[in-house]
Protein backbone atom coordinates (compact mmCIF):
# COMPACT_ATOMS: atom_id res chain seq x y z
CA UNK A 1 0.00 0.00 0.00
CA UNK A 2 1.29 3.20 -0.84
CA UNK A 3 0.97 6.69 -0.06
CA UNK A 4 0.23 9.53 -2.49
CA UNK A 5 2.78 11.97 -1.19
CA UNK A 6 1.68 14.42 -3.75
CA UNK A 7 -1.67 14.68 -2.66
CA UNK A 8 -3.62 18.08 -1.34
CA UNK A 9 -4.72 15.47 1.34
CA UNK A 10 -2.73 15.04 4.90
CA UNK A 11 -1.00 11.67 5.16
CA UNK A 12 -3.15 11.16 8.63
CA UNK A 13 -6.50 11.92 6.24
CA UNK A 14 -5.79 9.48 3.62
CA UNK A 15 -4.90 6.54 6.46
CA UNK A 16 -8.47 7.34 8.04
CA UNK A 17 -9.55 7.12 4.09
CA UNK A 18 -7.77 3.82 4.07
CA UNK A 19 -9.31 2.37 6.96
CA UNK A 20 -12.61 3.52 5.82
CA UNK A 21 -12.05 1.26 2.48
CA UNK A 22 -10.94 -1.61 4.50
CA UNK A 23 -14.19 -1.44 6.66
CA UNK A 24 -16.09 -0.97 3.49
CA UNK A 25 -14.91 -3.55 1.75
CA UNK A 26 -15.60 -5.84 4.84
CA UNK A 27 -11.72 -7.01 5.11
CA UNK A 28 -12.32 -5.89 8.67
CA UNK A 29 -15.83 -6.71 9.92
CA UNK A 30 -17.68 -5.37 13.13
CA UNK A 31 -15.95 -6.22 16.48
CA UNK A 32 -12.69 -7.58 14.92
CA UNK A 33 -9.43 -5.64 15.91
CA UNK A 34 -8.47 -2.61 13.85
CA UNK A 35 -4.89 -2.39 12.99
CA UNK A 36 -2.96 -0.41 15.65
CA UNK A 37 -0.30 2.80 15.59
CA UNK A 38 2.42 0.79 15.22
CA UNK A 39 1.39 -1.55 12.78
CA UNK A 40 0.13 1.20 10.63
CA UNK A 41 3.45 2.95 11.10
CA UNK A 42 5.10 0.10 9.71
CA UNK A 43 2.86 -0.50 6.46
CA UNK A 44 2.89 3.19 5.20
CA UNK A 45 6.71 3.96 6.39
CA UNK A 46 5.04 6.59 8.47
CA UNK A 47 5.55 8.41 11.94
CA UNK A 48 3.68 6.44 14.78
CA UNK A 49 1.97 9.85 15.43
CA UNK A 50 0.91 10.24 12.15
CA UNK A 51 -0.60 6.69 12.36
CA UNK A 52 -2.56 7.73 15.52
CA UNK A 53 -3.98 11.09 14.03
CA UNK A 54 -5.75 8.79 10.86
CA UNK A 55 -7.08 6.48 13.77
CA UNK A 56 -8.31 9.18 15.95
CA UNK A 57 -10.46 10.38 12.75
CA UNK A 58 -12.49 7.35 12.76
CA UNK A 59 -12.35 7.11 16.67
CA UNK A 60 -13.96 10.61 17.08
CA UNK A 61 -16.42 9.03 14.38
CA UNK A 62 -17.25 6.96 17.33
CA UNK A 63 -16.40 3.87 14.19
CA UNK A 64 -14.17 2.98 16.34
CA UNK A 65 -14.44 1.94 20.46
CA UNK A 66 -11.80 1.01 22.48
CA UNK A 67 -11.01 -1.94 24.56
CA UNK A 68 -8.73 -1.36 27.74
CA UNK A 69 -5.09 -2.64 27.33
CA UNK A 70 -6.65 -4.92 23.96
CA UNK A 71 -6.50 -1.94 21.41
CA UNK A 72 -9.81 -0.54 18.90
CA UNK A 73 -12.32 -2.02 17.61
CA UNK A 74 -14.68 -1.71 14.66
CA UNK A 75 -17.91 -0.65 15.80
CA UNK A 76 -20.87 -2.50 14.72
CA UNK A 77 -22.40 0.40 12.73
CA UNK A 78 -19.17 1.17 10.99
CA UNK A 79 -20.19 0.05 7.44
CA UNK A 80 -23.61 1.63 7.11
CA UNK A 81 -22.20 5.04 8.54
CA UNK A 82 -18.96 5.14 6.41
CA UNK A 83 -21.31 3.84 3.48
CA UNK A 84 -23.76 7.03 3.80
CA UNK A 85 -21.11 9.45 4.90
CA UNK A 86 -19.49 8.74 1.85
CA UNK A 87 -22.64 9.18 -0.87
CA UNK A 88 -22.93 12.73 1.19
CA UNK A 89 -19.57 13.74 0.57
CA UNK A 90 -17.42 12.73 -2.22
CA UNK A 91 -20.49 11.00 -4.60
CA UNK A 92 -22.13 14.11 -4.22
CA UNK A 93 -19.45 16.13 -5.17
CA UNK A 94 -18.48 14.02 -8.06
CA UNK A 95 -21.41 14.24 -9.38
CA UNK A 96 -21.35 18.53 -9.13
CA UNK A 97 -18.11 18.21 -10.97
CA UNK A 98 -19.79 16.25 -13.35
CA UNK A 99 -22.63 18.46 -13.97
CA UNK A 100 -20.18 21.54 -13.96
CA UNK A 101 -17.86 19.93 -17.19
CA UNK A 102 -21.00 19.10 -19.12
CA UNK A 103 -22.31 22.42 -18.99
CA UNK A 104 -18.43 23.62 -20.08
CA UNK A 105 -18.79 20.78 -22.67
CA UNK A 106 -22.08 22.17 -23.60
CA UNK A 107 -23.73 18.39 -23.05
CA UNK A 108 -27.22 18.35 -22.30
CA UNK A 109 -29.29 16.81 -19.35
CA UNK A 110 -30.32 14.06 -21.53
CA UNK A 111 -27.55 13.01 -23.35
CA UNK A 112 -25.62 13.29 -19.64
CA UNK A 113 -27.71 10.61 -18.00
CA UNK A 114 -27.82 8.51 -21.20
CA UNK A 115 -23.56 8.53 -20.40
CA UNK A 116 -24.57 7.50 -16.81
CA UNK A 117 -26.91 5.05 -18.27
CA UNK A 118 -24.20 3.13 -20.59
CA UNK A 119 -21.07 3.85 -18.02
CA UNK A 120 -23.45 2.08 -15.25
CA UNK A 121 -24.12 -0.99 -17.72
CA UNK A 122 -20.29 -1.29 -18.76
CA UNK A 123 -19.80 -1.65 -15.26
CA UNK A 124 -22.21 -4.07 -14.54
CA UNK A 125 -20.79 -6.36 -17.49
CA UNK A 126 -17.27 -5.85 -16.06
CA UNK A 127 -18.20 -7.21 -12.40
CA UNK A 128 -20.14 -9.96 -14.33
CA UNK A 129 -17.17 -10.93 -16.02
CA UNK B 1 10.50 17.65 30.07
CA UNK B 2 11.81 19.06 27.43
CA UNK B 3 14.89 17.66 26.03
CA UNK B 4 16.23 20.62 24.09
CA UNK B 5 15.18 23.74 25.18
CA UNK B 6 17.06 27.28 23.26
CA UNK B 7 16.19 30.59 24.14
CA UNK B 8 17.95 34.13 22.34
CA UNK B 9 20.68 31.44 20.96
CA UNK B 10 22.73 33.42 18.76
CA UNK B 11 26.53 32.09 17.43
CA UNK B 12 28.75 34.44 15.23
CA UNK B 13 31.41 33.66 13.53
CA UNK B 14 33.84 36.91 13.30
CA UNK B 15 31.19 39.19 10.70
CA UNK B 16 28.85 36.52 10.53
CA UNK B 17 25.93 35.76 12.48
CA UNK B 18 25.21 31.88 11.54
CA UNK B 19 22.55 30.96 14.33
CA UNK B 20 20.39 34.36 15.15
CA UNK B 21 18.24 34.55 17.80
CA UNK B 22 16.39 31.38 17.98
CA UNK B 23 13.99 30.07 20.64
CA UNK B 24 12.15 26.76 20.28
CA UNK B 25 11.87 23.47 22.56
CA UNK B 26 11.91 19.84 21.32
CA UNK B 27 9.86 17.37 23.49
CA UNK B 28 11.18 14.19 24.31
CA UNK B 29 10.65 10.70 21.69
CA UNK B 30 9.83 12.97 18.94
CA UNK B 31 11.66 12.94 15.31
CA UNK B 32 12.30 16.53 14.26
CA UNK B 33 13.53 17.37 11.12
CA UNK B 34 15.86 20.50 10.54
CA UNK B 35 15.56 21.85 7.16
CA UNK B 36 17.42 25.18 5.66
CA UNK B 37 19.57 26.20 2.50
CA UNK B 38 22.99 26.06 2.68
CA UNK B 39 24.64 28.36 5.54
CA UNK B 40 21.17 28.25 7.11
CA UNK B 41 23.02 27.64 10.23
CA UNK B 42 21.86 23.82 10.78
CA UNK B 43 25.57 22.54 11.74
CA UNK B 44 25.81 25.08 13.78
CA UNK B 45 22.78 24.68 15.91
CA UNK B 46 23.33 21.00 16.10
CA UNK B 47 27.01 21.62 17.67
CA UNK B 48 25.84 23.70 20.19
CA UNK B 49 22.91 21.16 21.02
CA UNK B 50 25.61 18.48 21.25
CA UNK B 51 27.97 20.98 22.96
CA UNK B 52 30.95 21.15 20.77
CA UNK B 53 30.26 24.87 20.69
CA UNK B 54 29.46 27.89 23.17
CA UNK B 55 26.73 30.10 22.00
CA UNK B 56 28.10 33.67 22.11
CA UNK B 57 24.18 34.81 23.60
CA UNK B 58 21.16 33.25 24.71
CA UNK B 59 20.86 30.16 26.65
CA UNK B 60 20.83 26.50 25.56
CA UNK B 61 19.64 23.67 27.87
CA UNK B 62 19.82 19.85 27.07
CA UNK B 63 18.38 17.31 29.90
CA UNK B 64 18.06 20.36 31.44
CA UNK B 65 21.56 21.17 31.88
CA UNK B 66 24.27 23.14 30.17
CA UNK B 67 25.50 20.74 26.60
CA UNK B 68 28.80 22.35 26.78
CA UNK B 69 31.69 20.22 28.61
CA UNK B 70 28.71 18.34 30.06
CA UNK B 71 29.46 14.59 30.85
CA UNK B 72 25.30 14.11 31.26
CA UNK B 73 24.61 15.35 27.58
CA UNK B 74 27.97 13.56 25.53
CA UNK B 75 27.15 9.74 27.59
CA UNK B 76 23.31 10.83 26.55
CA UNK B 77 24.05 11.99 23.02
CA UNK B 78 25.43 10.90 19.89
CA UNK B 79 26.03 13.31 16.94
CA UNK B 80 26.32 11.68 13.66
CA UNK B 81 27.59 13.52 10.52
CA UNK B 82 30.17 13.30 7.94
CA UNK B 83 33.01 13.89 10.06
CA UNK B 84 32.94 11.28 12.55
CA UNK B 85 36.25 10.72 13.95
CA UNK B 86 37.19 7.45 14.68
CA UNK B 87 40.54 5.50 15.35
CA UNK B 88 42.36 5.19 12.37
CA UNK B 89 44.39 2.30 13.80
CA UNK B 90 41.25 0.23 14.36
CA UNK B 91 39.00 -1.55 11.33
CA UNK B 92 35.32 -1.58 11.13
CA UNK B 93 34.80 -4.75 13.45
CA UNK B 94 36.83 -3.38 16.28
CA UNK B 95 35.59 0.13 16.34
CA UNK B 96 31.61 -2.30 16.24
CA UNK B 97 33.39 -4.29 19.12
CA UNK B 98 34.38 -1.13 20.86
CA UNK B 99 31.20 1.01 20.94
CA UNK B 100 29.69 -0.92 23.60
CA UNK B 101 31.65 0.97 25.86
CA UNK B 102 30.72 3.72 25.32
CA UNK B 103 26.93 3.84 24.78
CA UNK B 104 25.09 2.21 27.59
CA UNK B 105 22.22 1.05 25.71
CA UNK B 106 24.18 -0.21 22.51
CA UNK B 107 22.36 -3.06 20.83
CA UNK B 108 25.56 -5.13 19.27
CA UNK B 109 22.61 -7.17 17.26
CA UNK B 110 21.55 -4.36 15.57
CA UNK B 111 25.05 -3.10 14.17
CA UNK B 112 25.97 -6.52 13.41
CA UNK B 113 22.48 -7.02 11.53
CA UNK B 114 22.40 -3.70 9.60
CA UNK B 115 26.55 -3.83 8.94
CA UNK B 116 25.40 -7.10 7.01
CA UNK B 117 22.70 -6.10 5.06
CA UNK B 118 24.96 -2.64 4.11
CA UNK B 119 27.33 -5.07 2.50
CA UNK B 120 30.55 -3.93 4.84
CA UNK B 121 33.46 -5.68 6.22
CA UNK B 122 34.50 -6.04 9.34
CA UNK B 123 38.64 -5.73 7.67
CA UNK B 124 37.87 -2.49 6.01
CA UNK B 125 39.06 0.91 7.46
CA UNK B 126 36.61 3.94 8.21
CA UNK B 127 38.92 6.17 5.92
CA UNK B 128 39.50 4.15 3.06
CA UNK B 129 35.84 3.69 3.11
CA UNK B 130 33.88 5.39 -0.64
CA UNK B 131 31.81 8.28 0.73
CA UNK B 132 28.27 6.28 0.80
CA UNK B 133 29.97 3.14 2.67
CA UNK B 134 31.28 5.63 5.33
CA UNK B 135 27.90 7.59 5.70
CA UNK B 136 26.48 4.36 6.07
CA UNK B 137 28.62 3.34 8.58
CA UNK B 138 28.14 6.34 10.78
CA UNK B 139 24.52 5.77 10.16
CA UNK B 140 24.78 2.37 12.37
CA UNK B 141 26.44 3.43 14.96
CA UNK B 142 23.91 6.40 15.45
CA UNK B 143 21.19 4.05 15.14
CA UNK B 144 23.05 1.10 17.68
CA UNK B 145 23.99 3.25 20.18
CA UNK B 146 20.22 4.28 21.16
CA UNK B 147 21.35 7.55 22.29
CA UNK B 148 18.68 9.35 24.39
CA UNK B 149 19.57 12.52 21.98
CA UNK B 150 20.19 11.21 18.49
CA UNK B 151 21.58 13.82 16.16
CA UNK B 152 22.38 12.83 12.29
CA UNK B 153 23.74 16.26 10.46
CA UNK B 154 22.82 15.30 6.90
CA UNK B 155 23.89 11.31 7.25
CA UNK B 156 22.70 10.34 3.88
CA UNK B 157 25.29 12.30 2.48
CA UNK B 158 26.96 9.91 -0.65
CA UNK B 159 24.49 7.08 0.32
CA UNK B 160 22.58 6.02 -3.19
CA UNK B 161 18.65 6.14 -3.26
CA UNK B 162 18.48 2.07 -1.93
CA UNK B 163 20.14 3.11 1.28
CA UNK B 164 18.71 6.20 2.24
CA UNK B 165 15.34 4.51 2.21
CA UNK B 166 16.44 1.67 4.04
CA UNK B 167 17.92 3.89 6.05
CA UNK B 168 15.15 6.13 6.94
CA UNK B 169 12.78 3.10 7.42
CA UNK B 170 15.28 1.53 9.98
CA UNK B 171 15.63 4.53 11.71
CA UNK B 172 11.34 4.43 11.79
CA UNK B 173 11.16 0.80 13.23
CA UNK B 174 14.29 1.25 15.46
CA UNK B 175 12.84 4.27 16.71
CA UNK B 176 8.51 2.92 17.59
CA UNK B 177 10.43 0.02 19.52
CA UNK B 178 12.75 2.39 21.64
CA UNK B 179 11.45 5.97 21.15
CA UNK B 180 14.27 8.18 21.30
CA UNK B 181 14.52 12.40 20.61
CA UNK B 182 15.81 12.18 17.11
CA UNK B 183 16.75 15.28 15.43
CA UNK B 184 17.22 14.82 11.57
CA UNK B 185 18.36 17.58 9.51
CA UNK B 186 18.66 17.38 5.34
CA UNK B 187 17.98 18.94 2.34
CA UNK B 188 15.42 16.48 0.93
CA UNK B 189 12.47 17.01 3.07
CA UNK B 190 10.54 14.62 0.73
CA UNK B 191 12.25 11.86 1.61
CA UNK B 192 12.13 12.47 5.60
CA UNK B 193 8.65 13.97 5.23
CA UNK B 194 6.53 10.77 6.16
CA UNK B 195 8.63 9.77 9.08
CA UNK B 196 9.18 13.19 11.01
CA UNK B 197 7.13 14.17 14.04
CA UNK B 198 7.78 17.55 13.78
CA UNK B 199 9.34 20.04 11.44
CA UNK B 200 12.37 23.18 12.24
CA UNK B 201 12.55 25.19 9.37
CA UNK B 202 15.20 27.90 9.44
CA UNK B 203 16.71 30.62 7.45
CA UNK B 204 19.82 32.62 7.59
CA UNK B 205 20.06 31.22 11.41
CA UNK B 206 16.48 32.32 12.68
CA UNK B 207 13.56 30.37 12.96
CA UNK B 208 10.87 30.11 10.17
CA UNK B 209 8.89 27.44 10.72
CA UNK B 210 8.42 24.93 14.21
CA UNK B 211 5.54 22.99 13.47
CA UNK B 212 3.62 19.37 13.66
CA UNK B 213 4.19 17.79 10.27
CA UNK B 214 0.72 16.86 9.47
CA UNK B 215 0.15 21.03 9.58
CA UNK B 216 2.77 21.57 6.86
CA UNK B 217 0.87 19.78 4.21
CA UNK B 218 -2.44 21.88 5.28
CA UNK B 219 0.03 25.34 5.33
CA UNK B 220 -0.01 26.14 1.52
CA UNK B 221 -2.01 25.31 -1.89
CA UNK B 222 -1.22 25.97 -5.29
CA UNK B 223 -3.76 28.33 -7.50
CA UNK B 224 -3.59 28.22 -11.42
CA UNK B 225 -6.02 30.04 -13.84
CA UNK B 226 -6.68 33.62 -15.16
CA UNK B 227 -4.34 36.08 -13.53
CA UNK B 228 -7.33 38.53 -12.59
CA UNK B 229 -9.20 35.98 -10.40
CA UNK B 230 -5.79 34.49 -8.81
CA UNK B 231 -4.58 37.79 -7.88
CA UNK B 232 -8.08 38.62 -6.28
CA UNK B 233 -8.06 35.20 -4.45
CA UNK B 234 -4.72 35.81 -3.06
CA UNK B 235 -5.84 39.55 -1.47
CA UNK B 236 -6.95 38.09 1.76
CA UNK B 237 -3.68 35.72 2.25
CA UNK B 238 0.28 35.63 1.76
CA UNK B 239 1.76 34.84 -1.64
CA UNK B 240 4.39 32.45 -1.21
CA UNK B 241 5.82 32.10 -4.47
CA UNK B 242 4.55 33.21 -8.80
CA UNK B 243 5.13 32.55 -11.63
CA UNK B 244 3.97 33.90 -14.86
CA UNK B 245 2.40 31.23 -17.52
CA UNK B 246 1.33 32.34 -20.81
CA UNK B 247 -0.86 35.39 -21.49
CA UNK B 248 -2.79 35.94 -18.45
CA UNK B 249 -2.58 32.81 -16.64
CA UNK B 250 -0.16 32.64 -13.21
CA UNK B 251 0.51 29.88 -11.01
CA UNK B 252 0.50 31.16 -7.21
CA UNK B 253 1.51 29.56 -3.80
CA UNK B 254 0.13 31.32 -1.20
CA UNK B 255 -0.91 30.57 2.52
CA UNK B 256 -4.14 28.12 2.57
CA UNK B 257 -6.34 30.47 4.69
CA UNK B 258 -9.60 29.24 2.58
CA UNK B 259 -12.50 27.33 3.62
CA UNK B 260 -12.88 24.00 1.94
CA UNK B 261 -16.17 26.06 0.19
CA UNK B 262 -14.37 28.60 -1.22
CA UNK B 263 -11.73 26.32 -2.71
CA UNK B 264 -14.87 24.35 -4.17
CA UNK B 265 -16.23 27.43 -5.59
CA UNK B 266 -12.96 28.85 -7.30
CA UNK B 267 -12.24 25.05 -8.62
CA UNK B 268 -15.64 25.85 -10.36
CA UNK B 269 -14.81 28.83 -11.57
CA UNK B 270 -11.92 27.21 -13.65
CA UNK B 271 -9.30 27.46 -10.95
CA UNK B 272 -6.78 24.75 -10.61
CA UNK B 273 -6.36 23.86 -7.00
CA UNK B 274 -2.90 21.95 -6.66
CA UNK B 275 -1.23 20.76 -3.69
CA UNK B 276 2.03 22.44 -2.93
CA UNK B 277 5.07 19.82 -2.07
CA UNK B 278 6.27 20.04 1.28
CA UNK B 279 9.96 20.20 -0.73
CA UNK B 280 8.57 23.70 -2.92
CA UNK B 281 6.82 24.86 0.00
CA UNK B 282 10.51 24.90 2.19
CA UNK B 283 11.86 26.32 -0.73
CA UNK B 284 9.28 29.30 -1.05
CA UNK B 285 9.65 29.55 2.79
CA UNK B 286 13.38 29.89 2.65
CA UNK B 287 13.68 31.99 -0.96
CA UNK B 288 15.17 35.50 -0.69
CA UNK B 289 12.53 37.04 -3.29
CA UNK B 290 8.85 35.48 -5.11
CA UNK B 291 10.12 34.52 -8.31
CA UNK B 292 13.10 32.36 -7.68
CA UNK B 293 16.06 32.10 -9.67
CA UNK B 294 13.91 33.72 -13.00
CA UNK B 295 13.81 37.00 -11.26
CA UNK B 296 17.30 37.09 -12.00
CA UNK B 297 17.40 36.34 -15.63
CA UNK B 298 13.97 38.87 -15.70
CA UNK B 299 15.93 41.68 -13.83
CA UNK B 300 16.43 43.43 -17.23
Amino acid sequence: MLLDTDSLKPIYVQIAEWLEMEILNGNIASDEKMYSQYQLADMFNVNPATAAKGLNILADEKLLYKKRGLGMFVASHARAAIRSKRIKRNLKQLVLELVAEAKRLDVGKDDLINMLIAAELQETEEGAQ
Amino acid sequence: MNVVDCSGLTKTFGRTTAVNNLSFTLAPNKITGLIGRNGAGKTTLLKMIAGYLLPNAGSIQVFSENPFNNIKVSANMIFVDENMVLPASMNLGEILASAGHFYANWDHKLAVGLFTYFNLHPGQYHSKLSKGMRSAFNAILGLAARCPLTIFDEPTTGMDAAVRKDFYRALLKDFMQYPRTVILSSHLLNEINDILDDLLLIKDGEKRLHVPIDELKEYAVGLQGKEETITKMAEKTEVLHRKKLGKDSVYMAVRNQFAEEELQKARLEGVAILPVATDDLCMYLTARNKGGIDDVFDRN
